[in-house]
C-alpha cells in the first residue's frame, strides 16, 4: 500500500466518522424527544390537580380579605401580572413574584425576582426553600399559611 | 457511606455525553495523523518531483507519541468537564459538548495545519491554550451563574457595559485612523488581541432578555395607532431603540458592517421571540432595507462588496478586462476562496493537502470556511453544517424547555447569535451575500470568539440545568 492510497483511506474514514457522530447525536436526540412525548402525554391527560391552598393570614395593606383561600396546582406562580396562576393586584406585589411547586410530597417556594421579596417561616426565599403544610409564606407584605 | 455515594455519581454519571464524546476523539486522533501523513507526503513529492511515482509506507514516518500530545491535551479538558458537569451538574445538557468538542477540535488542527502556511507556527498551540481556557471560563460560567435573576436585575449594568466597550473600540479605532485594515477593531493589550465585540454581543442580548420579559404585557399590546398598524408605546420601546440606534450607528462608522448586521438580526429575532408579532419583524426588515439603501449610497466599501457578488465565477475564461482587475484586487479575497472550494470537489483534498492557506487571505479567521471546503469537501462542509444545525437545534430546545420568560428569551437569544452569525459568515464566503469579518464559531481562529462562545455554551448549559432541577426536584 502506498502513502496516497492511505491517505485516501484516511480521507474517507473522517467522513465516514464525522456522520457516525451527528447519526449518534440525531439518535440520541430522537430518543430525548420520545421520552418527553410521553412524559407530556401522562401529565396533559388530567387537568392539573389542586395539592394545596394558600389561605391569607394577614392581608397587610393590601384589601384582599383574610380567610381567602387559593388553589394550588403543582406549578404556581404569584404576581401582579396577568400570566400568572394567581394574580394578586397589589401595589406591593411585583408583576412576577413567587413562584411555588410542589415535588415529591413537599412544596418548594422560591422569590421570581421581586422587590419585596419573599419569606418562609421569616427566611428570605430568593433561593428555593422547602415549605411544608402550615408553614407561613409572605408574599410583599400579606402573609399565608400553606394549607392541604 | 462511601460507597453509597460513589454509586449514586455512577448512577448520576452523564454516560450519554461520555459516549457521545468518543467519535470525536476517535476523529481528532485521526486527522492529527492524517496531517503528519500529509506533510511527509508533501514533502516527498517535492523532492522527487514525481506525483506518479509511488511512495511506500514505512515505520519511520508513523507520529510518534508526543506529536499527538495537543489532541490528547484537548481530550484530557473535554474529559475533565464531563466529570466536573457528571458532579455538580448531572442534569445539564448532555449534547452541547460533544459537538462543542468537536467543532472546536477542528478549529485547533486548523489553526495548527494552516498556521505554518501563513507564517505563523505557533497559532495551533495558541488556539489549544484559547479553548482550554475557554473551557474553563465555560465552566466558571456554570458554576458562578447561581441565580439567573442576578443577570436580570442588573440588565442595565449589561448594557452599560456594552456601550463603553463599543466606546473604547472607537476611541482605540480613531487613534489608529486606518479603517481598511481587516483588524482595527482590535484592542491590544501586550500580546492579546482583544475584540470587543464578541464580548459586546453577549451583553446585548442579555440586556434584550431582561427588557423585553419584563415590559412584554406593553409590547403585545400596543396602544399607539396609526391607520391600521398598532404601534407599541415608545416609550417602552425607548431603551431598546436606543441600545440598538448606539450600536448600529458607532459600527457604521467604524466600518464594522458583519457585527452591526449581527446585532440588527438579534434585535429582530428577540423582539419576535418576546412580542410574537410578525408585524414588529416585517417593519425592521423594511427599516433595515432602507438603512442599508442609504448605507449603500454612501459608502463607497459597501458598493464595492456590493459589486463583488455580481462577478460570474463560472464564466471566468469570457471576463472582461474589467473584471479581471477587479478579480485581482477588490474581489481576490472571495474569487480566491471560491477556487479554494471548487480545488476541494465533493470528497475534499484531503486534510494537509489543500493549499488555501498559501493563496487565500485570512483563511485561517474570516475565510476558514473555504479552507475547511477545499479539505473536507462538500461532503465534510455538510456534516459541518449539520453539527452546527443541531447546536442551534439544542439552544432552542432549552429554550422552549425554561420556566420562565427571562431565561426562554435568553437562550433563544444567544443560540440566535450562533445561527445568524453562521448564517452571515458562510453566506459571505459563498459569495450569497456581500462579505463581513465575522469570525466562524468555534472553528476560526481567534482567542475572544472562542472564549465568548464557551461563555454562550456556559449560560445555557447553566438554564438546561436549572429547567431539569424545577422539573424533577431538588434531589
Amino acid at each position: 500500500m502506498t502513502l496516497d492510497v492511505f491517505l485516501f483511506i484516511l480521507r474517507l474514514l473522517f467522513i465516514v466518522l464525522l456522520y457516525l457522530f451527528l447519526m449518534q447525536v440525531v439518535i440520541a436526540i430522537t430518543r430525548d424527544l420520545r421520552k418527553t412525548a410521553t412524559a407530556s402525554e401522562n401529565s396533559t391527560n388530567q387537568a392539573p390537580p389542586v395539592v394545596g391552598h394558600l389561605i391569607v393570614v394577614d392581608s397587610g395593606p393590601s384589601n384582599i380579605l383574610p380567610g381567602t383561600r387559593f388553589d394550588l396546582s403543582p406549578q404556581t406562580t404569584i404576581g401582579r401580572g396577568p400570566t400568572n396562576s394567581i394574580q394578586l393586584v397589589d401595589n406591593f406585589i411585583s408583576s412576577e413574584h413567587t413562584r411555588l411547586w410542589f415535588r415529591n410530597g413537599l412544596w418548594y417556594v422560591q422569590d421570581a425576582g421581586s422587590t419585596n421579596g419573599t419569606y418562609v417561616n421569616n427566611q428570605p426565599a430568593r433561593e428555593a426553600l422547602a415549605a411544608r403544610f402550615g408553614d407561613i409564606i409572605q408574599v410583599g407584605f400579606i402573609r399565608f399559611k400553606l394549607a392541604q | 457511606m462511601q460507597a453509597n455515594m460513589n454509586s449514586g455519581i455512577l448512577r448520576r454519571y452523564r454516560w450519554k455525553e461520555l459516549g457521545l464524546l468518543v467519535i470525536p476523539f476517535m476523529i481528532l486522533i485521526l486527522e492529527l495523523v492524517q496531517l503528519r501523513f500529509a506533510q511527509v507526503f508533501q514533502s516527498q513529492i517535492t523532492v522527487i518531483s514525481q506525483p506518479q511515482q509511488s511512495i511506500p509506507i514505512n515505520t519511520a514516518i508513523l507520529p510518534s507519541l508526543s506529536y499527538l500530545i495537543p489532541v490528547f491535551g484537548l481530550i484530557v479538558a473535554l474529559l475533565l468537564v464531563n466529570l466536573l458537569l457528571s458532579i455538580f451538574f448531572p442534569k445539564a445538557d448532555q449534547l452541547l459538548l460533544p459537538l462543542v468538542g468537536l467543532m472546536s477540535g477542528i478549529g485547533v488542527l486548523m489553526a495548527m495545519r494552516l498556521g505554518p502556511q501563513v507564517g505563523d507556527l505557533l497559532q495551533g498551540s495558541r488556539q489549544l491554550v484559547w479553548v482550554i481556557l475557554g473551557l474553563i471560563i465555560c465552566m466558571a460560567t456554570v458554576f458562578g451563574l447561581r441565580n439567573m435573576n442576578w443577570l436580570k436585575r442588573f440588565k442595565y449594568t449589561w448594557a452599560l457595559l456594552g456601550i463603553i466597550l463599543v466606546a473604547v473600540t472607537i476611541v482605540n479605532v480613531l487613534r489608529v485612523k486606518n479603517l481598511n485594515s481587516p483588524n482595527h477593531d482590535q484592542l491590544n493589550f501586550g500580546p492579546l488581541n482583544l475584540q470587543p465585540s464578541e464580548l459586546l454581543k453577549i451583553f446585548i442580548v442579555i440586556f434584550f432578555a431582561g427588557y423585553l420579559s419584563e415590559n412584554r404585557d406593553l409590547l403585545t399590546e400596543g396602544n399607539l395607532r396609526i391607520g391600521p398598524i398598532r404601534l407599541p408605546p415608545l416609550r417602552t420601546l425607548g431603551p431598546i431603540m436606543l441600545m440598538l440606534g448606539i450600536s448600529l450607528l458607532l459600527f457604521l462608522v467604524i466600518r464594522e458592517l458583519g457585527l452591526a448586521l449581527l446585532i440588527y438580526g438579534i434585535f429582530l429575532c428577540m423582539i419576535y421571540l418576546g412580542s410574537g408579532k410578525l408585524m414588529y419583524v416585517l417593519s425592521g426588515l423594511l427599516l433595515f432595507v432602507v438603512l442599508g439603501f442609504i448605507g449603500f449610497k454612501l459608502f463607497g466599501y459597501v458598493q464595492i462588496r456590493f459589486s463583488i457578488l455580481s462577478i460570474d465565477v463560472v464564466n471566468w475564461q469570457n471576463w472582461s478586462l474589467a473584471t479581471q482587475d477587479f478579480a485581482r484586487n477588490g474581489a481576490y479575497q472571495i474569487v480566491q476562496g471560491l477556487i479554494a472550494l471548487a480545488n476541494g470537489g465533493v470528497l475534499g483534498a484531503g486534510f494537509g493537502l489543500g493549499h488555501a492557506g498559501t493563496f487565500v487571505p485570512f483563511a485561517q479567521s474570516d475565510m476558514i470556511f473555504t479552507a475547511l471546503g477545499e479539505e473536507f469537501g462538500l461532503a465534510g462542509l455538510f456534516a459541518i453544517i449539520g453539527i452546527y444545525l443541531l447546536i442551534i437545534y439544542r439552544g432552542f430546545r432549552i429554550a422552549i424547555e425554561a420556566s420562565d420568560e427571562f431565561n426562554q428569551l435568553l437562550a433563544a437569544g444567544l443560540t440566535s447569535i450562533f445561527a445568524i452569525q453562521i448564517f452571515v459568515i458562510v453566506a459571505g464566503n459563498l459569495k450569497f451575500i456581500p462579505l463581513t469579518g465575522l469570525p466562524l464559531p468555534f472553528l476560526s481562529y481567534g482567542g475572544s470568539s472562542i472564549i465568548a462562545n464557551f461563555i454562550i455554551i456556559g449560560i445555557l448549559l447553566r438554564i438546561s440545568y436549572n429547567t431539569a432541577m424545577e422539573r424533577e426536584g431538588l434531589a
